[in-house]
């Protein structure tokens, strides 16, 4: 009796170890561990700000824009980029085009450009939906997602559309998932380009 | 050889009546099993043991197959949430009940996780136990001969010229020749006790143990692995990244930064399609002709992908699960602007005739947006005036447009399916349906702009998963069927030897048991067995005085 008393504690300490385990591994799912170099935005997880000297560097990317000119990341170099990731065919990209297209001409004085990257589109659903819009900076025809794949280095572009903050510097600032809405962008905005 | 046997008394001694224990797990604590507790038994211990009963592992495995029936049943959220929206307006009395039990997420469901964690306690509560008596049961010899030998269910009584103590040695030599496990007698009787066959514990244990291994790799791949799909039409390409994905299932450790950086461009599509006889309109081969990189900057390779051949790259690996028409269309507004030019992936709603829905919409038209419900017909035949495909080739390509006009809800509001059109705020224009062929244009009433079919794409549809537990799942599978087997084809059996002196030497007994639940064979066995002793024991004493010999005489009847 002792002895299978004995044998029944082990099995129970083995079976409690094992789910333990997996517990464990089940509980810690993910978690950036970047907690403390970032401030959220807007209450939500959604978006947020890199405090700075926690700013990652941006891998320069380069791509023909919607109407064929080239363009290059690395020569907005010393310039605020905001980099918006859309397609036209993505309904919550045609409810913040309009606060794009409002912020990018009221922060073009301050050094701030807007960059616009279509994936998964076609330029002549692109270019009707940026005429429509009244958007008038650059887009980079991306229709296979490839400068978001060489973004994901630094922040993944989990969705359409994800806008990112690049400061002066080349270093990314701010992350925004979905739908951009004015004060949320302003924010960033005063305090990339002003700071 | 005289045929002793004398009816003994019915007091048997030890091991005679003692069958082999059987493997029921539980029986490691004695032969108080599932039974209600009794005293001094306690009822953690009492449910524990009920627990690692191989029933109770045979009615969990049972349930489990039984819970992800709902999963086929039922609409899930992983893979398909817009089909359980769907079913939620449909059955807006049913969801919410089957929402609260868990069934539109069955493989997550608390129930689910409940039925899996006890199996897999159960499991391990019943190898560890075993694993404890099968290293036992090794180091323990086998036990006493019984003092009756003629009680076995096989015995055999001969004389032997050989004294006791020498044709014990002899049959030692015999059966440890045989690779039997033996125990001599201690005492001044004459008995020798030999058992064999301690690979069909090992067996089952491997069975078991390897059940396990499997649990393990597919959690493994649960945990880390994921699925993910994308749909692509022909001369486009993607990255496998997460936005650039239109379904995507992680692992609870894995996330969209695990997906390998591959990028594919699928060139051409072709499905060919059996032409005549009964199966007319089957399909014959499908070939995806891709080229991809298997890394940013990577040089370009090419890959004919078909039906369960898949591309292997980045240890990910890329599935042929669909394809269908992608016709192309060109839409202009009022005043003669583009607003909308690209192949527009229409779903089959048969896979016999490839009969396709889809709709366009160009939210950038003016002075009011545009939307089209369209049928694609790949082989169009008129059928009483209506249009019906007649086979799953693109032969004669037809669209019908039903044109809208109005809002199509897109700026502002919650994400719209592309394959799902809202026409609450759209009216219908009039001339719908309007049919179409390549290359013609439907200029749309009220000067509202035009749409052109321009011609027919097709798409493909691509599963990329990445399932680390892959490997050892079939590798465990495969030892799984290895103990199942040993555990099947070998016996536990044991051979008892006694010896007693008489006239002319000594009367030798031999008697053998084997589980009698095993498959058929040990009879002969035994027959071979006890000939080959018979045949050791009518030796001259001084030949079998002499060293083993190497080499065993082999079984002769």
């Amino acid at each position: 009796m002792s002895k299978g008393k004995r044998r029944a504690v082990v099995s129970v300490t083995a079976v409690a170890v094992a789910l333990l385990a997996v517990g464990l591994i089940l509980g810690f799912t993910g978690g950036s561990g970047q907690a403390s170099d970032i401030t959220y935005l807007d209450g939500s997880t959604s978006a947020w700000m890199y405090k700075t000297g926690h700013r990652p560097l941006v891998p320069d990317f380069t791509g023909r824009t919607l109407t064929g000119a080239s363009l290059r990341l690395a020569s907005y170099r010393g310039k605020v980029v905001v980099l918006n990731f859309w397609g036209s065919w993505c309904v919550p990209c045609r409810s913040e085009a309009p606060t794009l297209a409002v912020l990018s001409e009221q922060y073009r004085s301050r050094g701030v450009s807007f960059i616009g990257d279509d994936v998964g589109d076609t330029p002549a659903s692109a270019l009707s939906f940026t005429r429509e819009m009244g958007i008038t900076y650059p887009s980079v025809n991306d229709p296979g997602y490839q400068i978001a794949q060489e973004l994901g280095k630094v922040v993944l572009v989990n969705d359409t559309p994800t806008t990112l903050v690049i400061d002066r510097t080349g270093r990314l600032a701010g992350v925004i998932y979905g739908s951009t809405t004015y004060s949320v962008l302003n924010t960033m905005l005063q305090d990339v380009a002003v700071s | 050889m005289a045929d002793v046997d004398t009816p003994e008394s019915a007091s048997a001694e030890d091991g005679t009546a003692r069958q082999f224990s059987d493997s029921a797990p539980g029986a490691v604590n004695g032969p108080a099993v599932a039974r209600t507790p009794a005293a001094g038994v306690s009822w953690p211990l009492w449910a524990w043991r009920q627990l690692t009963t191989m029933r109770t592992a045979l009615v969990l495995l049972f349930l489990l197959a039984l819970a992800s029936v709902p999963g086929s049943l039922f609409p899930q959220e992983g893979p398909d949430p817009a089909e359980v929206q769907q079913y939620f307006t449909s059955h807006p009395a049913l969801a919410p009940w089957l929402n609260r039990l868990g069934l539109f997420n069955v493989f997550a469901a608390p129930w689910f996780a409940a039925i899996y964690i006890l199996l897999f306690a159960s499991l391990i509560g019943c190898v560890v136990p075993r694993t404890f008596r099968l290293a036992g049961s090794t180091r323990t010899p086998p036990p006493r001969a019984p003092r009756f030998l003629k009680r076995l269910p096989l015995s055999v009584s001969y004389s032997s010229p050989l004294p006791p103590g020498e044709a014990v040695s002899v049959a030692a030599s015999v059966l440890g020749g045989h690779r039997f496990r033996l125990r001599r007698s201690t005492d001044s009787s004459a008995w020798l006790s030999a058992e064999k066959g301690y690979l069909r514990e090992a067996g089952n244990l491997l069975f078991h143990l390897a059940l396990l291994g499997i649990l393990v790799s597919i959690a493994i791949g649960g945990i880390f692995g994921y699925k993910v799909d994308k749909l692509l039409v022909e001369g486009q390409s993607f990255t496998d990244t997460p936005s650039a994905l239109d379904e995507q299932n992680y692992g609870r450790l894995a996330n969209g930064s695990d997906l390998a950086p591959f990028s594919i461009t699928l060139n051409r599509f072709s499905a060919s399609y059996i032409t005549t006889g009964d199966s007319l309109g089957q399909p014959e081969a499908f070939h995806a002709y891709l080229s991809y990189t298997s890394s940013p900057g990577a040089a370009p390779r090419s890959y004919d992908l078909q039906v369960n051949h898949p591309l292997s790259v980045d240890s990910a690996k890329v599935y042929l699960i669909g394809h269908g028409y992608a016709p192309v269309f060109k839409v202009t507004n009022a005043k003669g602007q583009v607003v909308y030019d690209q192949a527009t992936p229409f779903i089959p709603a048969s896979t016999s005739t490839f009969l396709s829905d889809g709709v366009v919409k160009a939210p950038g038209a003016s002075p009011s947006q545009l939307g089209f419900m369209g049928v694609f017909v790949p082989t169009a035949v008129s059928v009483n005036g209506s249009l019906e495909s007649s086979f799953p080739a693109a032969d004669n390509p037809v669209v019908s447009l039903i044109g809208y006009s109005g809002n199509l809800g897109m700026n502002s509001g919650p994400p719209q399916s592309v394959y799902q059109l809202d026409t609450t705020g759209m009216t219908k224009l009039p001339g719908s349906p309007h049919v179409m062929f390549p290359g013609q244009t439907w200029k749309l009433p009220d000067g509202e702009g035009s749409i052109t079919y321009t011609g027919t794409q097709q798409w493909v549809s691509l599963s990329i998963t990445y399932d680390p537990g892959q490997v050892s799942a079939l590798v465990f599978g495969m030892l799984a069927l290895g103990g199942l087997l040993l555990s099947f084809l070998v016996r536990r059996r044991r051979m008892f030897v006694r010896a007693v002196p008489s006239e002319s030497g000594s009367l030798v007994t031999v008697g053998g048991l084997t589980r009698t639940d095993a498959s058929g064979g040990f009879e002969d066995e035994f027959a071979s067995l006890s000939v080959e002793l018979a045949e050791a024991h009518q030796r001259d004493p001084a030949t079998s005085a002499e060293p083993e010999p190497k080499n065993h005489p082999e079984t002769g009847a």
